[in-house]
């Protein structure tokens, strides 16, 4: 449950198969006009408004624009295994979700505790996150680090709504 | 691999579309003291360049019964790595696909149900892959964070 969702008190609302279709539009083309949604979809425009409107305020869909890792100048990408010690790797999660180069956190279960994807600019910025920022973050006892080659696909559709203060 | 950078120009509007990608290009302009075709054409340059992609997500917080599963997969020969990866991507329910330095040689993230979900994903869809050796998953118990606006956009 991420801070927003909590203060929102999201209301979960049914999805409907109507609901479902204007979803897939959008993760095709976010910016596809209301009308010709509605066309595709043989509804009226002012259906899809509604539809669009309560999919947003339920905080059960957005439409945003997502930057090429590379394009923000970011050249590498790491998927890296945290073993935690004397913290909870809820805490210890949650601490690491607050560095801007940690895009995704994972509590896990398994030979790590905790799974993070990262990003640096290069080699000189990632080893002041590894060795600065995620091996000092309080609890954190080892990294496992392995280092993308090359990313094939990457499309999350389905992410927690969290929004740092 | 290496792609244009954004410029100061393309990073205010993708600030503006990042939070709300429905806002209007004349809202946009009006903010950042631009035309509205300077706006309409960086998108359109933007988007055609793989830079950006406008987007729908949906909140994972909806369903209580979703986990991510990170599944780690060995193979045979090394000279399999690219084959098999190129298997992964064809794969609807994989979210991301990574040939990988170090730990094993490609990692592959879904989501799943439960366990068994996950045992029967890896049973039926990832070891039937020639020249997959093994695999080694971790299954999450609590997706805490995913920063949306950005990924390595490849389609």
């Amino acid at each position: 449950m991420n801070d927003l969702a909590a203060n929102a008190a999201p209301v979960l609302i049914e999805l409907d198969d109507t609901d479902q279709a204007i979803i897939d539009l959008l993760r095709e083309d976010g910016r596809m006009p209301y009308r010709a949604i509605a066309r595709q979809l043989e509804i009226t425009e002012a259906t899809v408004r509604a539809r669009v409107r309560r999919l947003e305020e339920s905080n059960t869909m957005r439409v945003v624009a997502v930057t090429d890792i590379e394009a923000a100048g970011f050249g590498m990408l790491l998927a890296i295994g945290v073993q935690v010690e004397n913290r909870s790797p809820e805490a210890v999660a949650r601490e690491l979700a607050d560095i801007p180069e940690v895009f995704s956190v994972n509590v896990v279960v398994g030979t790590h505790d905790v799974e993070i994807l990262v990003v640096a600019e290069d080699q000189d910025a990632l080893d002041e996150l590894i060795g600065g920022k995620l091996a000092g973050t309080p609890g954190v006892r080892r990294l496992t680090p392995a280092l993308a080659l090359d990313v094939l696909k990457n499309q999350p559709d389905w992410v927690p709504f969290h929004d740092p203060a | 691999m290496t792609r244009r950078r954004l410029d100061e120009v393309d990073k205010s509007i993708v600030a503006h579309l990042s939070r709300d990608a429905r806002v209007s290009n004349g809202q946009i302009a009006g903010e950042l003291g631009v035309t509205e075709g300077t706006v309409r054409a960086r998108i359109k340059r933007m988007e055609e360049e793989k830079l950006i992609r406008i987007t729908a997500v949906t909140n994972i917080d909806r369903f209580r019964d979703a986990a991510l599963a990170y599944i780690w997969i060995e193979v045979e020969r090394s000279d399999q790595t690219r084959g098999v990866a190129g298997a992964l991507e064809e794969i609807d329910e994989l979210g991301f696909v990574g040939v990988m330095l170090g730990r094993s040689d490609i990692l592959a993230i879904t989501m799943v149900r439960n366990t068994e979900h996950l045992a029967e994903f890896i049973h039926q869809r990832i070891s039937v892959i020639p020249g997959v050796r093994r695999t080694e998953s971790t299954l999450g118990v609590n997706f805490v964070k995913h920063d949306y606006r950005m990924a390595r956009i490849v389609s």
